[in-house]
């Protein structure tokens, strides 16, 4: 038998606080340490973040190793997790799943000869380990038996689980994890960055969304007027993306932007499956369509059935009325 | 120059959400196979666009042999229409189980384009639209050594390097790689290239190269396996707002949404 560590590995590209979808990881990782009888682990790579050591603490972490890195390319990740993992071989390596991580999760699994499950949303430990992920766009669960007894490398979706602090916090012991990540060639060149000035979707508090409701391209405005008058921002669905109706930095989705805001109102929008695994999370849905049995409406807390070229233009008078009162 | 794309038979996934939404999804006695023989298969479209990726480099100039290559038993549709639109050379891989997961779906391909020999690309899916889990383009990428650019719309080959613009959350952005690589592609492509009447017909008669996991010499490369699946539970719970104009179906809605704070 290996050992029973469960190890939440961690990017941190920026210095800054910690995102709460690591406390979300560290918190399914403590229940599932408890289970297997072993320590629940935390290892950042790059700027720690800040508050790091009292999250630790928080989430009952037993060891928080620490490895500076210069940059953050994939290959400097692997290289970094191949290392960490020859020096304390933990039994289940946590990834939150996010754009770069779909990337080092798998390669590093390949690297070591683990395997690798993606999308989970549960982990459940017993005769062997099982890991319940997301699958066909949402529409179903499949649930993967790990083989054997060797490491586990497990990429979680964002809000597999609520962050919860340990019934009582630890004493984290600090671990500096040193690796020589300077002989480490990125393999991939960026020659034009992205440009991501501008606040970004996964951290709107108000998303007005649309969809093939609209009827056509021109009618989107209406979207983008209604996310102003609320102070949120515009997203969309796959299919009026595809036909270019806005841009891909707007897209909702399972292959989109995986958003979580207080409020998401889709307008003209079915509620496919791979659509919800991108606003599910929302606190409140507010859905208008016009067919009553859209699925939208399943996963809405309010909904009105109507025609979204009748109603958006109310609810931006509406929207505006409120703000100035 | 030689490029392999990488393609999956899939269950059709716009049916299977169709099936879903209605709650009448099945599942088979097994526990875990969706069993539904109106729902068809068809090639998962990530992949088909990849192939129109390696079609477009030919277009743009690039001397290239296409082959197209598939795990699975008796996938002769999906290689067919892959030859249909301009795939020089198909093969299926045919594992010892035909509930192959994705570390052995990775050796097999692996060890098929080592046997082959150098690639100069591997392209593929950024996903297969069944299991939603992009790990094999990376489980291959690690197995040949190469490197992985993944979430990509579009190459150019500039030389012995290549230029690939990736889809990110921030948007779009431009890497150099040197040499071969495996890139996977995104539904931001743009929509596959259909066959002419004529090339369908001339597919008809090309067969598909066969080859077994044991002509590979791959075995032992299993790490998981699916042992159930099941459809979640969604818990309707939705309040729906009337009125008589939608003047004050607005209205309504944005005093529900301050009454519940969900506004501020």
């Amino acid at each position: 038998m290996g050992s029973t560590t469960v190890l939440l590995y961690s990017a941190c590209p920026r210095e800054g606080s910690t995102p709460e979808e690591a406390r979300s990881a560290l918190t399914l990782g403590r229940a599932t340490a408890a289970s297997l009888g072993g320590d629940l682990e935390w290892f950042l790579l790059g700027a720690k973040p800040s508050d790091a050591e009292a999250i630790a603490a928080e989430q009952g972490v037993a060891r928080l190793h620490h490895c500076a890195a210069p940059e953050l390319g994939a290959d400097t990740q692997v290289a970094a997790l191949e290392a960490f993992c020859a020096a304390h071989a933990p039994r289940i390596i946590l990834f939150c799943q996010d754009f770069d991580s779909r990337v080092v999760a798998p390669r590093l699994a390949g690297r070591l000869g683990a395997g690798v499950v993606m999308n989970a949303v549960a982990i459940e430990t017993g005769e062997a380990l099982r890991v319940t992920a997301s699958a066909f766009g949402g529409d179903t669960r499949g649930v993967y038996e790990f083989t054997g007894d060797g490491t586990a490398v497990i990429g979680l979706q964002p809000n597999a689980c609520l962050p919860e602090a340990a019934e009582s916090p630890s004493a984290p012991e600090s671990c500096a994890f040193e690796t020589d990540l300077g002989a480490v060639g990125e393999r991939i060149v960026v020659i034009e960055a992205a440009s991501s000035e501008g606040p970004r979707l996964e951290e709107a508090e108000i998303i007005v969304s649309g969809g093939r409701g609209l009827g056509a391209s021109e009618n989107y405005h209406w979207i983008e007027e209604l996310a102003e008058a609320l102070g949120g921002m515009a997203g969309a669905s796959r299919p009026i993306v595809d036909e270019g109706w806005t841009d891909a930095s707007h897209q909702v989705g399972l292959t989109g932007r995986i958003t979580r805001p207080a409020l998401y109102l889709a307008a003209g929008i079915s509620g496919a499956s791979q659509h919800m695994a991108g606003c599910g999370a929302a606190k409140a849905i507010a859905a208008i369509n016009k067919d009553p049995d859209a699925a939208i409406f399943r996963y809405a807390r309010y909904g009105i059935v109507g025609d979204c070229l009748e109603i958006l233009p109310e609810l931006v008078r509406a929207a505006k009325e409120q703000r100035h009162e | 120059m030689k490029i392999y794309v990488f393609v999956k038979r899939v269950l059709d996934p716009d049916a299977v959400n169709n099936y879903a939404l209605v709650g009448k999804l099945e599942i088979g006695a097994d526990g875990r196979s969706l069993t539904q023989t109106a729902i068809p298969d068809l090639m998962n479209a990530y992949d088909e666009q990849a192939l129109e990726v390696a079609l477009r480099l030919r277009d743009a100039g690039t001397e290239c042999t296409i082959h197209v290559v598939t795990v699975g038993a008796d996938r002769t549709a999906i290689l067919r229409h892959a030859a249909s639109i301009g795939a020089d050379e198909i093969s299926e891989i045919v594992p010892e189980d035909p509930e192959v997961d994705v570390h052995t779906t990775a050796a097999l391909l692996a060890a098929f384009v080592r046997q082959k020999g150098t690639p100069d690309l591997v392209l593929c899916g950024r996903q297969a639209s069944d299991d939603d889990q992009g790990v094999v383009p990376a489980l291959v990428a690690e197995a040949l050594g190469l490197p992985l650019v993944n979430v990509a719309k579009a190459i150019e080959k500039h030389g012995d390097s290549y230029r690939v613009t990736r889809v990110t959350p921030d948007g779009d952005e431009i890497v150099a790689v040197e040499g071969a690589a495996v890139v996977t592609l995104s539904n931001e492509v743009g929509d596959p290239r259909y066959p002419t009447a004529a090339k369908k017909l001339k597919a008809r008669r090309v067969s598909p190269e066969v080859v077994t996991a044991s002509d590979l010499g791959v075995s032992g490369a299993t790490r998981t396996k699916l042992v159930q699946q099941f459809v979640p539970d969604v818990e309707q719970n939705c309040e729906f707002i009337e009125g008589a104009s939608p003047a004050e179906i607005a209205d309504r809605l944005i005093e529900r949404l301050r009454e519940d704070r969900v506004l501020p």
